[in-house]
């Protein structure tokens, strides 16, 4: 990888985390566990379109430790990670299928899987089977963060030419 | 074409949870609560009894402030980051338990037939 890509991937990464730690300081109005709007994503949506598989799956690994360590909330890096780890999966598979103009469809499909995920690991955690009733507000709250970062990473697309071809 | 079928699929998936979030909303309280910390049951309340009351739930990472006040519960203050089971309020539905994830706790309603070998125990 050259210096110019890695200071780029680096720099991504930076502003995401800048977005994660913003958005931990606005207060979350639904008080269910997992439901965010995940403003960073941006981020990441915009870098499985620009990246390679591996450079994406470096950066979202970075965020997330880095995200737990300032936010001090441990135990959500286990349930981010498992989340993130379905959405990158299926948003990195799913570009073949989807192209940059329907990327906000890809990004609603990464959504649900990342809170997907996210269940599985707290189900995993808590051996409570109940939890399982807070997946229909998971998925709804899922469709619309997805379809929100989505759009806003479709805006950014064309912006960031520039610093693509740079 | 694709991306048609790609929406549709995501519409159905949207509707099933709206239609889910309401039937769990929906879902009619009960009287006998169960305080668990990840399959551990730590205390069997039935709300009806329960006098007003506030007292610390510990559990291996943290200890949640629960308090029960006419027939309802919540938790009442956390030492967890995120807050989130003291912002879900009191315990309004079964289909719902108050959930702290960073202390593994679960406030739930639970039915009073099954609650009565935990009494027993």
């Amino acid at each position: 990888m050259s210096v110019k890509r890695l200071a780029r991937l680096s720099l991504l990464t930076a502003v995401a985390l800048i977005i994660f730690i913003v958005e931990l300081q606005v207060p979350n109005p639904f008080p269910v566990p997992g439901v965010k709007l995940g403003l960073a994503n941006i981020i990441t949506v915009y870098a499985v379109y620009r990246y390679r598989a591996p450079e994406v799956a470096m950066m979202v690994g970075v965020r997330i430790v880095l995200g737990s360590v300032f936010s001090g909330n441990w135990m959500a890096l286990l349930y981010s990670a498992c989340g993130s780890f379905l959405c990158l999966l299926g948003m990195l598979l799913l570009r073949r299928l989807i192209d940059e103009r329907h990327l906000w469809i890809g990004s609603v499909c990464g959504a649900l899987l990342h809170n997907t995920g996210q269940m599985a690991a707290a189900l995993l955690v808590t051996q409570t089977p109940s939890l399982l009733l807070y997946f229909p507000f998971l998925i709804v709250s899922g469709c619309l963060a997805g379809l929100f970062t989505g759009l806003c990473a479709q805006l950014l697309l064309p912006r960031l030419k520039r610093f693509d071809r740079e | 074409m694709k991306y048609k079928i790609i929406i549709a699929i995501l519409a159905v998936i949207f509707a099933a949870g709206v239609i889910g979030s309401v039937l769990v909303l929906s879902a009619p309280k009960k009287n006998l609560v169960r305080i668990k910390c990840g399959e551990e049951v730590l205390y069997t309340l039935d709300l009806n009894r329960e006098a007003d009351r506030t007292f610390a739930v510990q559990t291996d990472s943290g200890t949640n402030l629960v308090e029960i006040k006419d027939g309802k519960i919540r938790v009442q203050s956390a030492d967890c980051p995120d807050k989130t089971c003291v912002r879900m309020g009191w315990l309004h539905s079964a289909a719902m338990p108050i959930v702290c994830l960073p202390h593994r706790l679960v406030i739930e309603f639970v039915d009073s037939d099954g609650g009565v070998d935990a009494i027993a125990e």
